[in-house]
């Protein structure tokens, strides 16, 4: 073997590892921790392993936590136990190579596990009306980031972990969530539109709440349910002597990576309420002088004289906290009395700030109402099912095509089989990179792939044994035909990618999953046929003694 | 040398073939009362529901809920007494506006079913409002023609215009039969099966670039023979690889059709039925098309 050969021995070696061990969080056990609260009943804990245990997975208890091991746990799982009485917490434990490669992990979709998907569309007509004028599409698009605003608001409201949510298109949005249980309570809270207020914020006693919740808790102690979390903040406040004419209440912050909010430390803020979202007539993005991006607004008749007397002289230097169902989302300080009934907010916000601050505001000046215009849920059993029998198609699939290129190339059959488990490998651990959803169209995009991902091997093989036939030696047969295969390969395979990139563009979720499937399929199998199989002929043709190829 | 089959001599056995299964695909689907849209694109209700009660059929879920005239279809293992429960909207005028008596209705069903029948559990529930079906076809259609649009161009780009007519008419023979399959076979267009229509696109033409991909070669090796025996060697020579990938792809099709379970069947059966008209029109009708466009222009 020559340096260059070895060189790529290596590669070739450390492709294939890296690639098994990006697959392992996907296809080995996970697992999740349940923490009970302090006060839960035995009979809670007892139900909880139970369910388990029962079912084959590994169940170990510590305390009020027990950790469950297993290999079927998702996400829908995770949010069914987490309304079981005396649970306090559900958590998967990242796997370790998430952890050290920062790899995520291929999650089900809810067809597969069982949840809600759920599209919706702003009442534009209702707008119109209380507009008086038609609708740009501009508008429509800007109405639906609102609405889409005041979801992730409430996102809480639906007790469920790891919702998403996003727009589809510009005028609708759409919502899934795995393992809901009740839907009926989900479309009740997407069904009311929000409550927006303005009050000032007590700095003092906020500093106090601020030391004593760093001390004491974290930020994944604050309960997400509206309930327990006014408790919480109750329980907060007493401990640092609040006065009865404030409140705490939690100020919210954004991850800039999934567009979530999340409670961020409590504040302490005036129960009397300055303004009410409705007094606000207007916001937009704008700059100032300076080229700062500030947030610009606009007072109703009434709101103005409201505004001047919630900026008037003893509140300079204050904050204003705008509150939106009950959470804090911005508390911008108080500099001077805005009597005119227009005014700015600057803080050094980026642009995607301050647009959201302006949507939170408008929210309060013009509530959205939403409607659903399209709804799915599926069942866990269901789910179940449909893995079931994709998983047995795709075997009995992979098993046909195996042993039909094991009789028809008889050993040269062998180098193909070995590259379409390797590109089933590849496919894998490419999909678990980018944190791929499987859907049930996304198995079908799988098995196709089996079938298909063959080809380029078939292309090459049937011009290696036309270039022996022409006499050529078994090293030239090889190079020749894997040179002259190399752009029929190349160019069948881009007008297929074409297509499964078209089809990734076709709306709905389900669909992209099979688009990306036969994507990353593709892709894959011409690295595997052009690179990965040429090698392994590559080290057999410098065998001299071979007189034979079995092709 | 290998003997040359000579595959044009049947192109216009092929062409009249294509036209008479096209019209047979047509007076199916009319006879049938034309395309039949699922609640993807047409709007309803859809609910996969279990029934404790062993004596409940498809009779008495259609007869219990004879308001909403549903279809109903027993689906998975006998014993589980599984069905699909669909109530599609029916539009009304020619702009296809819903009345809003059918939108009561679709907000009515699950809760009459509940009521009539209490051992039941929806396993699942699909309601999708008349808004999206609209949205949906229009991005289909769309997206079909930005494929072949960009699929010409490429093919206009690596080989020449000729290749990407041939291509493309082989392509356009295939998905068109394919929806006329469709309607003649009962087939509800939905999201699935629009994809698999889209893969069959993507099939179509990649098993018809190999051949061109070995006729440009021939040319441009030996320029002596005429055209058509050029044509006749390449699919000649690359006819077990067309035959191979096809088998195995059906292999794979076949067993997702037969083992892939309900959710998957009508997308299976489209692919399947299309693996095979590519298959043909590979070999019987991309050339032919190819050799008549390099005539027309040669005139």
């Amino acid at each position: 073997m020559s340096k260059g050969m070895i060189y790529k021995f290596i590669f070739i070696l450390f492709l294939i590892s890296l690639s098994v061990i990006l697959i392992l969080p996907t296809v080995g056990s996970k697992q999740m921790e349940v923490t009970f609260l302090e006060k839960a009943q035995v009979s809670d804990i007892e139900y909880v392993e139970s369910r388990f245990a029962a079912s084959g997975y590994d169940v170990v208890k510590e305390g009020n936590i027990v950790t469950i091991k297993g290999s079927n746990l998702t996400d829908a799982i995770m949010n069914e136990i987490n309304i079981l009485p005396g649970v306090e917490n559900v958590g998967m434990l990242p796997h370790w190579v998430e952890e050290t490669f920062l790899a995520k992990k291929i999650s089900l979709g809810l067809d597969l596990q069982g949840g809600m998907h759920l599209v919706l569309q702003a009442n534009f007509e209702g707008i119109q009306e209380k507009l008086g004028r038609e609708l740009t599409e501009k508008d429509r698009n800007e109405i639906t980031q609102q609405a889409l605003e005041l979801l992730r608001n409430r996102i809480d409201k639906f007790g469920v972990s790891e919702p998403s949510i996003r727009p589809r298109g510009n005028e609708a949005i759409e919502i899934q969530l795995p393992g809901v249980k009740d839907p009926e309570g989900v479309k009740n809270a997407i069904g009311t539109t929000g409550s927006l207020e303005y009050r000032i914020v007590d700095d003092k006693y906020t500093q106090l709440a601020t030391q004593l919740f760093n001390e004491k808790y974290s930020k994944t102690d604050v309960p997400a349910d509206e309930a327990l979390q006014l408790q919480f903040a109750r329980s907060l406040g007493k401990e640092i002597g609040l006065p009865d004419n404030m409140e705490i209440l939690f100020f919210y912050n954004r991850d800039n990576e999934t567009g979530n909010i999340f409670a961020d430390y409590p504040m302490a803020l005036e129960r009397e309420i300055s303004l009410e979202g409705t007094d606000i007539q207007e916001a937009v993005v704008d700059r100032d002088e300076y080229g700062q991006i500030i947030v610009m607004f606009r007072t109703t008749a009434e709101g103005a004289a409201k505004f001047a007397r919630a900026t008037s002289e003893p509140n300079h230097g204050k904050r204003l906290a705008i509150v939106l169902d009950k959470k804090v989302r911005n508390a911008p300080s108080i500099r001077e009395t805005i009597a005119s009934g227009s005014g700015n907010i600057s803080g050094g916000f980026t642009y995607d700030e301050a647009i959201t601050l302006a949507r939170v505001i408008k929210e309060g000046a013009l509530p959205v109402d939403l409607r659903i215009i399209e709804e799915r849920t599926v069942g866990p059993s269901l789910g179940q099912d449909s893995i079931e029998s994709g998983v047995k198609a795709g075997l009995i699939g992979l098993i046909g095509v195996m042993c039909f290129m094991l009789l028809y190339y008889k050993a040269a059959g062998i180098i193909a089989n070995l590259g379409l488990a390797l590109n089933i490998v590849f496919m894998l651990a490419l999909l678990s990179l980018l944190g791929f959803t499987l859907t049930l169209p996304g198995i079908a995009g799988f098995i196709l792939t089996v079938g298909m991902a063959v080809d380029a091997n078939v292309i090459i093989f049937e011009r290696i044994k036309e270039e022996l036939k022409k006499g050529k030696s078994i090293r030239m047969a090889i190079i020749s035909g894997y040179d002259r295969a190399f752009w029929t390969v190349f160019d069948a395979n881009l007008t297929t990618l074409i297509a499964a990139f078209i089809l990734s563009q076709f709306g709905t979720g389900p669909i992209k999953g099979f688009a990306v499937t036969l994507f990353i399929g593709i892709l894959t199998s011409m690295f595997t046929a052009l690179y990965v199989t040429r090698f392994i002929y590559e080290i057999i043709s410098l065998n001299k003694k071979i007189k034979k190829l079995y092709i | 040398m290998e003997r040359t089959i000579d595959f044009l001599k049947y192109k216009y056995i092929a062409f009249v073939f294509s036209f008479i299964l096209l019209c047979v695909f047509i007076i199916g689907t009319v006879a049938r009362g034309g395309m039949v849209y699922g609640i993807d694109f047409a709007g309803g209700t859809k609910i996969i529901a279990a029934f404790k009660d062993p004596s409940v059929n498809e009779g008495a879920i259609r007869e219990a809920l004879s308001a909403y005239s549903p279809t109903v279809q027993q689906i998975g293992e006998a014993e589980k007494n599984e069905y699909i429960i669909t109530f599609k909207l029916i539009t009304s005028g020619e702009d296809d506006t819903v009345s809003g008596a059918e939108l009561e209705k679709q907000s009515r069903i699950k809760a009459d079913l509940n009521s009539k029948f209490p051992g039941m559990v929806i396993e699942s529930e699909e309601n999708v409002g008349p808004a999206i079906g609209a949205f949906l076809k229009k991005s289909a259609i769309k997206l079909f023609l930005i494929a072949l649009i960009l699929m010409t161009l490429y093919l206009t780009f690596r080989f020449e215009f000729k290749y990407s007519m041939g291509t493309m008419g082989a392509l356009v023979h295939d998905v068109t039969l394919c929806l006329a399959f469709c309607g003649f076979a009962g087939v509800e267009i939905s999201i699935p099966v629009v994809a698999a229509l889209l893969t069959i696109f993507g099939y179509s033409v990649n098993d018809t670039i190999v051949i061109f991909d070995r006729i440009r070669e021939n040319t441009q090796v030996k320029s002596r023979e005429i055209f058509s025996e050029v044509v006749n060697k390449s699919l000649t020579q690359s006819l077990s690889r067309t035959l191979l990938t096809s088998l195995t792809t059906l292999f794979a099709v076949m067993s997702l059709y037969l083992l892939g379970g309900d959710v998957l069947n009508d997308f299976a059966l489209v692919l399947l039925f299309g693996i095979f008209i590519g298959t043909y029109s590979t070999v019987y009708l991309a050339s032919p098309i190819l050799i008549g466009w390099e005539k027309l222009k040669s005139r």
